[in-house]
Order: structure tokens, then sequence, then C-alpha cells
């Protein structure tokens, strides 16, 4: 029986090596591989179809997944065997993915670093090490609708007058809504135009890590502008929700859209006048987050023994005035780089949300707002201070207090990190 | 018939071939874990390979030839991960604390370094010179030419290397520059080359070279990293981090997954952040899966009995019941979801009310055992239904004789032998919805919780939903505390379920 036995084991065994097992012997690599999520990846194919020798000697492979989530979940899981040597992701990816040692940090000459404005580092920076090269850009502006509304709004009082005058006349369902970016980072532009940054700077450009915002005023901004007595007046409403369909209907005049999805909103007839949230006081408007994706070189590029190429290719092509327009041409996103904002080739809604960034942004630092020293981050806590406002009918001061408070202690926790 | 086929050679080389192509197959994944360093799986799928192979050309091994998959099966998808989520649970393993010792070792020290006070950055070509590993490099600012190699650095005569339009030097006397293919995974790519004594410089892309100083350097006898510009030592604090010994609060990142052995535990009954949250989360799971429990029974009880009486169409009804069953609950939540929507719920049109279904803490509760019941009432009603009918008609026409009323028949028979057959599945009922998490994140998320004021809990947040929450809810992950959530959790569960076990006889029928 053992003969039997070891016979069928040899049988099998020899079948097996018959199936195709063969061991290749290790050669150089000279591949770079790129992960990106389901738009930009399927883009940077195209673009690379077109021009592929952006790093001499080397191929490039551009990986792409189902969304966003899948890319983040795959980044988060990848080991030194399965990781890619670049990844285009979200500026907020980098605190977290830095301090578990998935990010490798690059330099630049000062030639390759003027190709960029200063504050879309502090989006791909953590500890003062630079970990990618700032790709497009991702911002909000807010549009109005020309057939219930004229003229641009000058305050933010302005359209609330709006609002109250013709709710019921024009059957709004709110005044102002968000449709992009969510009621945390698409918000900022409403907590700002009201008095609350995250965040605020010194005159030299550097995050001031003491200042906060001050919550009396901006809470009684929001009383002001926002309740009728304990209740929302219905304005502004806490949840993006329904909005872009209500923007879209008519019966909500102003909204806050995210570039990602301007050409919907131009295939629908809108045209451009994009403008920031204008604030309580005319010319001191709501500033949005203007953040960058990145193409974020990973620890991975190393063990793969890539990491030189996987720089040059982030340099020469995800840096480049040339690398930036071919991708751009296809993904339509604002571009990062100076020199390919500024081409011919940028579409209206491209040099339209970059003009409203230009107007009144703010980097967005993910080592603040991702930090919860103070019990829950920026983006927890944001939603948070509408539900309770406007949903639950808490006091406006009170719970603007206790978000000062938060946001205070989470730039304290993050004064190491900046 | 095809049983007579299959016999002898036939059946011969079909167990050969399936054995072959399940070797080959497990074979193939084997050798890649072990190409990707997962030599636990490797391992793993190497004995599965011997075991199936012993286990289909040995005659000792009859009954295992039919339990063989089921074994496999439970040991890779079931005992693997609990035994995985057990050692989770005794690490310091979070976001920050993510990888091993080794690697985040190799992180900090290619992290130890600082450039020059000017940042300097310079052209480069990476090649060779007198066979040894070299770089070409231009200060085009100075106008200055030199060869680095990492031991010297050799100044050049400007007139005497060739330049191309940008003034970058191309090639040199004595040099040779590698193809561009090659140099990634050159050992020049890798090398310090000498800059000035202090500061050095290294390949920073194909054409860039930057200078650099060493900032930290490991000794490796003492495990403690020394910043070469303060001095400061920076020691193993036994939790996965090097921290400066003069300032708890500096400490090197990354750092790496460190056995924390049993405070992960202690942690949830010591931590009042973490245990005053665990305390609400339990109690309001045991309300959950009781009232669960207890409305879908009851309700799909009272069906049963409803429909158990000859009525006109009967199997109309019985069909249309079953249909929640039917649907995929996945679907059924998410409508249910926008059915409950403050502003454009048909629940709140209905009612002609704006009640914030998902923002009250009460009517998120309501909403969640509502849907629910929803979701779980035709499974009660269909396995009550088969059960009355296993009740002989004889006790129930005795009891009758007997004097007793419809309520008093079904009060001391019906429902007394209906909870003799149904204890088990209740019991196990109990236990799914103890771990119902796609209800609860696909419905509420957890939540309301009010975040402003602290809160890491929602609501409506059951164990396992708590858990997720902290395990991957936010940025800062704490899988280690969340893998011990689940042990636990485990242990609640597998407790219920020999309870079950117990209670219903079901062990002693089989012996």
């Amino acid at each position: 029986m053992k003969q039997k036995f070891f016979k069928g084991f040899a049988v099998a065994a020899v079948a097996a090596l018959a199936a195709g097992l063969a061991v290749t012997p290790a050669q150089a690599n000279k591949n770079i591989v790129v992960w990106a999520d389901e738009t930009r990846g399927p883009n940077l194919v195209k673009t690379l179809a077109a021009k592929s020798d952006w790093v001499s000697g080397y191929t490039i492979t551009v990986k792409s997944f189902a969304n966003f989530d899948a890319l983040k979940d795959a980044i988060d899981k990848a080991t030194a065997t399965t990781g890619p040597d670049i990844v285009v992701g979200a500026n907020d990816w980098v605190a977290t993915l830095a301090k578990n040692g998935k990010l490798a940090p690059l330099t630049l000459t000062a030639s390759q670093r003027a190709r960029f404005s200063a504050s879309q580092f502090y989006d791909l920076s953590y500890k003062k090490k630079l970990y990618g090269i700032p790709v497009d850009v991702n911002n909000v502006a807010m549009i109005y609708n020309t057939k219930l509304v004229t003229t641009a709004p000058k305050t933010f009082g302005d359209m609330v007058d709006y609002y109250k005058a013709n709710k019921t006349s024009k059957s709004l369902k709110a005044g102002l809504c968000v449709a992009g970016g969510g009621m945390s980072w698409g918000a900022h532009s409403v907590f700002s135009a009201l008095g609350a940054n995250a965040y605020y700077f010194n005159s030299n450009g550097a995050i001031n890590k003491s200042q906060s915002f001050n919550p009396n005023e901006f809470g009684r901004n929001v009383k002001q502008y926002l309740m009728d007595g304990k209740k929302s007046n219905g304005f502004f409403p806490a949840t993006d929700t329904g909005c872009k369909d209500n923007f879209l209907a008519g019966t909500v005049p102003f909204a806050i859209i995210g570039n990602w999805e301007w050409e919907d909103y131009k295939a629908k007839g809108f045209t451009m006048n994009l403008m920031p949230v204008p604030g309580v006081k005319a010319g001191d408007p709501g500033k949005a987050f203007g953040s960058v994706s990145g193409a974020l070189l990973t620890t991975f590029a190393a063990s793969n023994g890539v990491e030189a190429a996987a720089k040059s290719l982030l340099v020469d092509f995800f840096g480049s005035t040339a690398g930036q327009v071919a991708y751009q041409k296809f993904e339509k996103r604002p571009p990062a780089e100076k020199g390919a904002a500024s081409d011919a080739s940028v579409t209206d809604g491209q040099k339209g949300f970059g003009a409203s960034a230009a107007a009144a942004s703010v980097p967005q630092v993910g080592a603040i707002l991702n930090g919860a020293s103070g019990s829950k981050s920026y983006w927890d806590s944001a939603p948070a201070y509408w539900t309770a406002v406007l949903v639950d009918g808490k006091d406006a001061v009170t719970e603007a207090k206790k978000l000062a408070a938060i946001w205070r202690t989470n730039l304290r926790g993050a004064a190491n990190d900046i | 018939m095809l049983s007579g086929l299959i016999r002898g050679k036939v059946a011969l080389f079909i167990k050969i071939a399936l054995v072959a192509l399940s070797t080959a197959v497990l074979l193939t994944l084997s050798q890649s874990a072990f190409a990707k360093g997962e030599y636990v799986i490797a391992g793993f799928l190497f004995i599965v390979i011997l075991l199936i192979n012993y286990t289909y050309f040995s005659k000792r091994t009859v009954p295992l030839k039919f339990f063989l998959p089921g074994i496999i099966l439970l040991a890779a998808f079931v005992l693997t991960p609990i035994l995985y989520t057990l050692v989770m649970s005794t690490y310091n393993y979070k976001t920050g604390n993510y990888i091993s010792k080794e690697e985040a070792l190799s992180r900090i020290q290619a992290l130890a370094l600082e450039p020059d006070a000017n940042a300097s950055a310079f052209d480069i070509v990476v090649g060779e010179f007198q066979s040894t590993p070299a770089i070409l490099v231009s200060d085009i600012n100075n106008n200055s030419y030199f060869i680095s190699t990492p031991k010297e650095k050799i100044a050049l005569d400007a007139t005497k290397v060739e330049i191309d339009e940008y003034q970058v030097a191309q090639s040199a006397e004595g040099f040779t520059a590698l193809e561009s293919g090659d140099i990634s995974s050159s050992a020049a790519a890798k090398k310090r080359y000498f800059f000035d004594g202090t500061y050095f410089i290294v390949v920073e892309n194909l054409n860039v070279g930057a200078v650099f100083r060493q900032s930290l350097e490991y000794l490796p006898e003492q495990d403690v990293f020394r910043s070469l510009i303060t001095g400061d030592i920076y020691r193993d604090n036994n939790n996965g981090n090097y921290v400066n010994e003069n300032n708890q609060d500096d400490f090197l990142e990354p750092g790496w997954r460190d056995p924390s052995w049993l405070t992960n535990y202690i942690r949830l009954f010591n931590d009042e952040r973490v245990r005053d949250p665990l305390i609400s989360v339990f109690i309001w799971t045991v309300v959950f899966a009781t009232l669960t429990v207890l409305t879908q029974f009851a309700f799909g009880l009272l069906l049963a009995l409803a429909l158990n009486k000859p009525i006109r169409g009967r199997r109309i009804y019985r069909s249309i019941l079953v249909l929640p069953y039917a649907m995929p609950s996945v679907m059924s939540i998410l409508i249910w979801g926008g059915m409950f929507n403050t502003e454009f719920g048909a629940i709140n049109e209905i009612l002609g009310r704006d009640i914030a279904w998902f923002q009250d803490p009460t009517f998120a509760r309501v909403a969640v055992i509502l849907v629910n019941l929803w979701l779980g009432f035709p499974y009660f009603y269909l396995v009550s239904s088969g059960s009355l009918q296993a009740i002989p008609s004889e006790l129930l026409e005795a009891a009758a004789i007997d004097g007793a009323n419809p309520r008093q028949i079904f009060r001391k028979v019906t429902l007394p032998l209906l909870l003799q057959i149904l204890s088990p599945l209740l019991i196990a009922s109990f236990a799914f919805n103890f771990n119902n998490f796609n209800l609860i994140y696909l419905l509420t998320g957890g939540g309301p919780r009010n975040q402003l004021d602290g809160e890491i809990a929602g609501a409506t947040d059951i164990l396992i939903s708590y858990t997720y929450q902290i395990a991957f809810g936010n940025n800062l992950q704490d899988l280690g505390l969340a893998s011990a959530i689940s042990v636990l959790i485990f242990f609640l569960v597998a407790s219920i379920s020999l309870y079950g076990v117990r209670k219903s006889k079901v062990l002693e029928s089989f012996s």
C-alpha cells in the first residue's frame, strides 16, 4: 500500500510540475508600477499610450482600482512584494501612510519646487518631509443659478435675504447647500465665511500654532444667518443629501460644487459663474480647502529596486508642465503645476475653479485635520456641529465653543508634525 | 449506471488527475506565497498538499476522504482568523505602529537624513570612475564640476567636461556613465558620495543628487538611536517606539507593532474612554438582540397562527409574506434608510411630521428595530408555520375536550411545544443579531453620536460596529484594541451558542 501511495504521489507531483511551474531567475527591475483610482488610472494609461518614454530605460505600468476606497484599502494593505512604486492618491493619506512607513520622502531642487505654489507642498508633507508631487487641484467653489439669481451676491447676508424673500414664491428647498465635498471638506468655506477657519496663518505664511477661531463671533453669525430662533431657517441644510438634484432642479439658488463634477453641470446647461462663498462682510469671502491630489512615492520603490527611476517619473512626468498638460487633457482637473495651469489647453472649468481657489483658499494640512488629540478630527467634528445646531437645535455659541476647543487641541497636537 | 462506468482504471485516472490538479494549483499558490515572504501560508499550503495526497492515495483514510475538504476550509477560514485575531489582540497594533520592528528600523534609518541649509541638489550623471561607483556632478550656479566617489571629491576643469545645452556635464575623462535603465537597481544608486566630510550626496533620482548629512545613528548593541546633532538618545519604550530619554513626547516614526500582552484587555476595563462606551454599547447590543428576536418571533408566529387556518387566498398571502426574506437585505436596508430620511423620506411624508429619525438616539433605535423586524419576521413565520403543523392535532383536540378555550390551548399547549421546537433557532437568532453588522452599518452607521462631546460610540452601535469604528472608522486605527473586543465578542457569542446547544439538547440527541 505504501508503494501505491508513493506511486500515486509521484504521478501527481510529475503532473503538477508538468502543469507549468517554473522559477524564473531574478532580473533587474525596469518597470515602474503606478496605482491609481478608476478615473485617474485609465487617464494615465491614455496619457502614457500617447508618450511612454518619460523615464529613459524604464517602462511604466498603471494599475487601476474600482474606486478611491478600494485604492486606499489596497495601499493600506500593500506589502514590499505587492506594493506599487507610486500611488496617485489624496493628500490626507500622507500623514497616516508616512506614520505607517508606507511612504518615502523625496527632495526637489529649487527649480522643481518653483513649479508649484508653496502652499501645495503643505498637503503632501509630514514632519517637514515631502512625500509626493502635487498633480491636480481639488477644490470647491460656489455656483449660483442665473435663472434665479441675476447678480452675484456680495455678502452672505445677500444670499440669506434672497432665500427668505423667495422661499415660498419660488418653492425653494434651501438657499445654499453643499453638493461637492461633504459637510466637512466641502463646507469649510461656509465655516470660514461665518468666521471659523480650521487654522490661521501668520504673515510669513507659516501656520499660526496657537490661533483658533472666535466661537462667540462664529456662533452669533450662525444664529443670525442660519437660525430662526432655536430652529434652522432652512437656508443651509445640515447634510448634502439631494443638494445637486435640488440645485439642478432650480429649487436651491446657491450650491458649493467640486471641480471634478464641473463637466456634468456644464452638460446640464450651466455657464461659468463660479465664485467663493461670500463672507459676512463684502470682500472677505470664505476660504475653501484648496487641496491637491498627489503622486506619492512609496517605500516599496526602494525594495523593488526602482526608487531613483520612480523619483524621476515623479519629477519629469507628474511634476512637469509637459506631463501635467498631457495628463490633464484626459483628466480635466485644474493642474497643480504652474506652467500647466496657464497652458492654453486648460478648459474654462479648470480655469474657473483655479481662479476661485486663487481668490480664497486655504491649504489642506492633513497633520492638523486628521489629528484627533481633541477627541475628534476636523472631519468628524465639522459635520457634527451642523447636526447639533441645525438639526438638534442646540445653542450655536455653546456648540461653537466645543468645536473651537476640539480644533484648538488638534492644532496643538499637530504642532510638531507641521 | 454512472457509478458503474466510473470504476477501475477510469476511476483511478480521474482520481490522479483531480489530485494532480489540486496539487498543481496549491503548489503554485504555495510557491507564490513563499516568493512573497508569506512563509506561514506557504507552509500551510504545502501541508495541505501532503495531506491531500496521503488521504486520497491511502486505503487507511477512508473517512478522512470525506472530511478533508471541510477540515481544510475550516482551518483556513475559521480557525486561522480566530487565532490571528487572538494574537493581534496582544499587540500594540495601530496607526503609527503598523509594521515590524525590522521594517521600522530600516525606515527610521532611511529617514534620518537632514538636508544642508540650502537644501542643495545638483544635476548628476551616475556611473563609475576608476572602477569605483561615482557620480559626475554639475554645480551650475557656481559653474563648477566634480566627480564624487564614496571616499573623495575630484574637482574637474570646466573645459575638460562635455556639457549639454543646460550646462550639465554629460561625460568626463575616466568617467563611465551607466545606462539610464541600469541606474536604479545598481549599487551606485545606493552609495553615499563624498561632499565635504559632514555632508554627502545621495542619488535622488536618475539625474539629480541631493546633499544630506546623517542625523541619527543606530547602536545595535544597546538597541538605541543617537542623534548626531543633539546627542539625544532614543530608547525602545517596549511599546513600539524609540522615545527620547529627555522628552517622552519626542519619539521616532514609524513605530512598530510590539507585543503588549494583555494591555488591550486591561484597557477595556481600566481606560474610561474605552470602558464607558463599551458598557453602554454592550447593554444596547443585548437589548437590540433581545428585542429583535422577540418582535420577529412574535410577529412571525402571529402571522403563522393567522394563516394556519383555512382562509381564502392563503397561498397568495404566504407568498407575499415571504417576499421580504427573498429580497437581498442590503437593498432592503438601503431602501428603508431612504424612507426614514428626515427631509425626503416616505415615512415622514405619511406621518406628516418632521422626525429626525437618524439624528435622535431613541428614534434611531426604534428605526433599527423596525427595519430588523421587516427583515426577520418572514423567517420566523416560516419556521413557526412548519412547527405548528408538526404539533399533533390530537393534543389540541384533547385540550378542547377537557374544556380549554383557544387562548388556554395556545398558552398551555401550543406555545410550550413551539418553544421546545424553536428554542435553538431563537438562541441562534439572538447570537446572529448580536453581530448584525450589516444592518447597523448600512442603516445608521452606528449613529447618531455626539461628536462634539467626544462620544466614540453611537446610540445604535452594537459591539461589532463599535469594533469596526475603532479598527477602521477613522484615520487613527487601533487594530489591537479592536481585536481584543472581537475576542470578547467571540467568547460571548460562543457562550450563547453553547448554551443554546445544551438547552436544546442537540448534542445528546446525537449520542
